[in-house]
């Protein structure tokens, strides 16, 4: 593959190639973020159902402060609503995952062709994603006044709080990129992923904690969640936004997340060095 | 009927052939997908045991609840899964053309044509969940409660299945899109995942005349526990007729509405 594109370099100047390279990445994007808004009932039909979920949830936590007093694991019952609400959104980072597009390619022999084009494979995996963030945003923009209306969601106004956790929303946003590319790897080994995409799930959705906050959680669980990524790309933003984590603490808990991201990525890129000997292309 | 018998078993058989053709595979499935509720489970495990009780329930008491409906909902999929995809790999493909050219009812085949293993997990996690609460309890029993759990089990998973066919059936005009339209019917169950008492009035209203969840978890176990609200576990079974007289009614008037696809 990298032989593919180190050929063309030869020829053409640098500034050439820098203009080639943000054209294709950015079409990919472009396309990304179209196809996501081709079906209307897939925008509408992810939010009805996220606001049902986060609905229930409220009622379920407003029960639980109802009988055990004003705070639980040292939060009070705004804080984990507030909390709640937003895990609930931002979990669908690790739920958008691509494991399911990787064992597509597998099956169908369209890997092979995936391989040959002269951009980096897994940059364009990332253009992707980070169109579907894009998406994912705009998406969701519309429940963030529906539910600070119904249900009193409360969101700093502090503009450095915004930043701190747009940069933690980034980098857990590429910590899930990564480990979804060691975990999309072994696709190359089973075919099947379907079983692989739906354990990985259950467990993201329970250790990111966006079913409970981490803090509610009795300690061995709470060591448990450190050793795996999952709570960087939710629990770790959130607790920024709304005030479980302090600013003055965010520049430590970004280097954190910087650490997973050049671990998982390097991993990732070793992983997929490995698991590439193994592609059969189906049906050549 | 005897005859529809003969043949649900002979569809069970094969799709079971199917299955074990990759053993690794259908195994590997069920056990990932047993994770999804075992984590609602966990939840209530970690935050529930942490307080006295949940607006008058205590832990067994909502595990009782969470269990049945999962039960139900398991054993819903197993049976009925296969009618979510009627307006995507029926109508759209205009596969549902082999379906009426048999002399068979076609509801009945699109029925059986697919067995929803990946149900299992949600019944086998709802079973250990209500035998575990119900142990935990010390329920008295009589034959009635007997009764009435068979019946809102019954029921419960009948009226899931009721909501997989009535939103499933517009998929004769709008095709791939009814799937979408299922699973907003269909989440709403998520409502009775914990005692409707939590909730304002009108969730328990809609719950119990609209979407009518509540049958399969939070009437029986009121009733069972001797309860307040236990006197309505008796209705989920008309309930249950009614909205399956008025799904295959919906049915058949979809079919008359199918044009098939091509020239």
């Amino acid at each position: 593959m990298n032989e593919v594109i180190a050929r063309p370099r030869t020829e053409v100047s640098f500034s050439r190639s820098l203009r080639r390279n943000v054209s294709a990445y950015s079409a990919i994007a472009s396309i990304s973020l179209k196809e996501a808004f081709a079906y209307t009932s897939r925008v509408w039909v992810p939010f009805v159902i996220q606001f049902i979920s986060i609905v229930v949830f409220i009622y379920f936590w407003r029960a639980v402060y109802a009988s055990s007093g004003s705070t639980l694991g040292g939060l009070s019952l705004r804080q984990t609503l507030n909390y709640v609400i937003l895990a609930q959104i931002l979990v669908q980072l690790w739920e958008a995952g691509y494991i399911g597009l990787f064992g597509y390619l597998l099956r169908q022999g369209q890997m092979g062709l995936e391989l040959v084009r002269p951009i980096d494979f897994q940059f364009q995996f990332y253009t992707r994603q980070l169109a579907l963030l894009l998406y994912f945003i705009l998406q969701r923009a519309l429940l963030i006044p529906v539910l600070w209306l119904f249900f009193g969601l409360q969101l700093p106004s502090n503009p450095w709080v915004w930043v701190a956790f747009g940069i933690s929303v980034l980098l857990g946003h590429a910590v899930v990129f990564f480990f979804e590319w060691c975990i999309a790897c072994l696709a190359f080994y089973t075919t099947e992923v379907g079983g692989l995409y739906q354990t990985r799930t259950a467990v993201a959705r329970f250790l990111s904690g966006s079913l409970v906050p981490l803090a509610l959680m009795p300690t061995w669980l709470q060591a448990v969640t450190g050793v795996f990524p999952f709570a960087q790309a939710v629990s770790v933003p959130i607790s920024l936004l709304i005030g479980i984590t302090p600013l003055t603490e965010a520049p430590r808990v970004w280097l954190i997340q910087l650490l997973w991201v050049v671990g998982l990525g390097v991993l990732s890129r070793l992983i997929f060095r490995v698991a590439i000997r193994k592609v059969t292309v189906q049906g050549g | 009927m005897g005859r529809y018998l003969k043949l649900y078993l002979w569809f069970w058989t094969q799709r079971l052939k199917v299955l074990l053709e990759y053993p690794a595979s259908t195994l590997v499935g069920v056990a990932a997908q047993v994770l999804s509720p075992a984590m609602g489970v966990l939840t209530i495990w970690v935050v529930v045991r942490q307080v006295p009780d949940l607006r008058g329930w205590s832990y067994d008491e909502v595990l009782l609840i969470y269990g049945l409906l999962t039960f139900s909902l398991g054993l819903s999929f197993i049976f009925g899964q296969n009618i979510w995809f009627l307006g995507q790999n029926y109508i759209r493909t205009g596969g549902l053309d082999h379906l009426l050219v048999r002399p068979i009812n076609p509801l009945f085949q699109l029925v059986v044509e697919y067995y929803g293993y990946g149900g299992m997990d949600a019944a086998l996690v709802g079973a250990v969940v209500t035998v575990k609460a119900i142990l935990a309890l010390g329920i008295l029993w009589s034959p009635l409660k007997v009764l009435a759990l068979l019946l809102s089990i019954l029921s419960g998973s009948a009226i899931f299945m009721a909501f997989f066919l009535i939103p499933s059936v517009s998929g004769f005009w709008i095709m791939d899109s009814a799937i979408s339209v299922t699973s907003v019917f269909y989440l709403t169950h998520q409502f009775a995942k914990y005692p409707l008492n939590i909730y304002p009035r009108a969730v328990l209203m809609m719950l119990t005349w609209l979407l009518p969840y509540a049958f399969a978890s939070y009437y029986p176990a009121s009733y069972l526990l001797g309860k307040e609200a236990g006197g309505l576990v008796w209705a989920g079974p008309f309930v249950a007729a009614a909205l399956l007289f008025l799904g295959y009614r919906f049915w058949l008037f979809g079919l008359r509405h199918y044009t098939s696809t091509g020239s």
